[in-house]
């Protein structure tokens, strides 16, 4: 087991468990060298004292002080010949009284002597032991951080920083052979966790490549049969094949109109798959807005005179726009044919161009149509939603125009929205971030500005 | 005219041999694949030359470079394809003589083949 935790304990223990007893023995040695030293100074006292007793009788005073001391000398042994010298005294007998009194003074000078060597001793000791608390205290204080560095900061740093590189796209996140403690595991957890999210996006590259074959697939295989359906039906109605009779001209005429809207629900379909999975890359230019929606009118000049319908272009400022022309133009040209569309007769469709206060471009596609409903705004941008009963079956739709036309404008970085009034008509915009005044232009617009 | 048509969808050849046929009174010889195109070409004498691109056994590229290289008087070469990338389509100007996209209207075919022809001249 070599676990952190473990090791830390370990270290702990041994750190404390050292402290500790080296602190005990520092004391006791304290305690010793104290009471030896307290031995020694009571010794000079009590000689002196003995030694001014000199052989006369001693006063009671003296006496008494004399026993105070007796009690505290130490070891038994100079209390036993304290005791008897002062009982000498008591008794009184002169040549007992110099004997002890000399044994006395001499044992004590002898004490002395021993004593002192003894404290040297001692102090020696303590400055031995102070010196090894010391060093453990060092060695802890140092050795404990390092420690952690090695053990805990340094992995978790490189841990981090292959996260780092990981989120960089940049896979150095294998370790070898991580250890067998925490960090081992949060290592060998990140391995996994890495291995998964690379298998995953190597699972998502798949699906997006199964999602384009599916497309490109799709896109042939889908028109190649309707392209002969097609190409039969139009052939037979050219009378090629000789003259049929009504109801056979009209079942023909069923066939290839609706054979037209599976081709054009297809391509519908296909388009939006494509911008959705970002296999559309648009081919953005600088290109003069004015010209698109001119060209875009014209086109729909046919369809907009069939329904009785206007088309009116308000004036515009010469401004260029950062996008992808033919897509613009596809956008466009849907909100014009939904206008048409969703006109009654006689009505107008007006487009304009517009640049707020807040420099935004807008384009703007208005009709004098029956209007939208709000609960139905929004839901007019999602997929097969449709608003039904269009005034005029001359624009067949499939439910996915503004489907698309919101998805490039998206692309582009804009927005597309309506607002309508039941009753009153509809007017759908759409924004372009990217655009400037045509070159050689922007003065006199400026100027137009400043005179407006 | 006498029109060589090499297109492996079956369904595609009746449909661009009644047409041409039909409407405007061409001669169409229908061959599906790549080898025969080429063996046709140049045995026989057409005035224009209609290659699908994706075809079995010999692309229509390859057809064309080969007939180009191997016929003493070649006739034009127009493409038929599905194919609109752009790469695609210059290639096809290059070694051809014209390109027309599929799908194709039956009622406008021999009038782009015309308009292709007119390109030359």
């Amino acid at each position: 087991m070599t676990s952190i935790r473990f090791r830390m304990f370990f270290l702990l223990s041994l750190f404390t468990a050292t402290t500790l007893t080296l602190a005990y023995v520092s004391y006791n040695t304290f305690h010793v060298f104290r009471n030896t030293r307290r031995q020694l100074e009571m010794s000079y006292v009590v000689r002196d004292e003995v030694a001014a007793l000199n052989q006369q009788k001693p006063f009671a005073d003296q006496l008494r002080r004399l026993q105070g001391y007796r009690a505290k000398l130490m070891p038994p042994r100079r209390m036993e010949e304290f005791s008897s010298l002062i009982q000498a005294y008591n008794e009184g007998h002169q040549a007992n009284i110099h004997q002890r009194h000399s044994v006395f003074l001499k044992n004590e000078v002898e004490f002395q002597r021993f004593t002192r060597e003894q404290l040297n001793y001692l102090e020696n000791r303590l400055l031995y032991f102070a010196g090894l608390t010391m060093l453990t205290l060092a060695i802890g204080f140092i050795g404990l951080p390092l420690f952690l560095q090695r053990a805990v900061i340094k992995p978790i740093k490189s841990l981090s920083r292959k996260m780092v590189d990981f989120l960089n796209d940049r896979y150095t996140y294998q370790f070898n052979v991580p250890s067998m403690d925490e960090i081992g595991q949060m290592q060998s957890t990140f391995n996994s966790l890495a291995q998964r999210v690379i298998s995953n996006m190597e699972q998502l590259k798949t699906l997006d490549q199964a999602k384009s074959d599916f497309l490109s697939i799709a896109s042939h295989e889908l028109r190649t049969p309707l392209t002969s359906i097609k190409g039969s039906l139009s052939l037979m109605r050219s009378g090629v094949v000789g003259e049929m009779n009504e109801m056979a001209a009209n079942l023909l005429s069923i066939a290839e109109n609706e054979t037209d809207r599976l081709i054009r629900l297809i391509n519908d379909i296909l388009d939006l798959a494509k911008i959705e999975a970002r296999k559309l890359p648009l081919t953005q230019d600088w290109n003069p807005l004015n010209q698109l929606v001119t060209v875009c009118l014209q086109s729909l000049n046919g369809l907009a005179q069939q329904a009785h319908v206007s088309l009116v272009m308000e004036a515009m400022p010469p401004i260029d726009a950062y996008m992808d022309e033919d897509r613009i133009q596809q956008v466009l040209t849907n909100l014009v044919s939904n206008a048409i569309k969703f006109s009654p007769q006689g009505g107008r469709v007006l487009v304009r161009c517009e640049v707020d206060d807040d420099s935004k471009l807008t384009v703007e596609v208005s009709d004098q149509g029956r209007g939208i409903d709000p609960q139905d705004q929004e839901a007019i941008f999602q997929k097969f939603r449709q608003a039904t009963n269009a005034n005029n079956p001359l624009v067949k739709g499939t439910g996915l125009g503004l489907a698309i036309a919101r998805a490039l404008v998206e692309q582009h970085g804009g927005e597309i929205n309506v607002r309508s009034t039941p009753g009153e008509g509809s007017t759908f915009y759409f924004t372009l971030p990217e655009w400037r005044y045509s070159t050689g232009q922007e003065e006199l617009v400026e100027k137009e500005r400043a005179a407006a | 005219m006498k029109v060589l048509l090499a297109e492996d969808d079956p369904n595609i050849s009746i449909i661009a041999k009644i047409s041409l046929e039909k409407l405007a009174g061409h001669t169409v010889t229908v061959v599906a694949d790549g080898e025969h195109a080429l063996r046709e070409a140049l045995t026989e004498q057409f005035d224009v030359i209609l290659l699908d691109e994706m075809m079995p056994k010999m692309n229509g590229v390859r057809v064309c470079k080969a007939y180009k290289a191997q016929s003493a008087n070649p006739k034009p070469v127009i493409f038929l394809s599905a194919k609109s990338q752009e790469s695609d389509i210059r290639e096809f100007i290059e070694i051809g003589t014209g390109f027309i996209p599929k799908p194709f209207d039956p009622m406008k075919l021999a009038k782009q083949i015309e308009d292709c022809l007119k390109g030359v001249r």
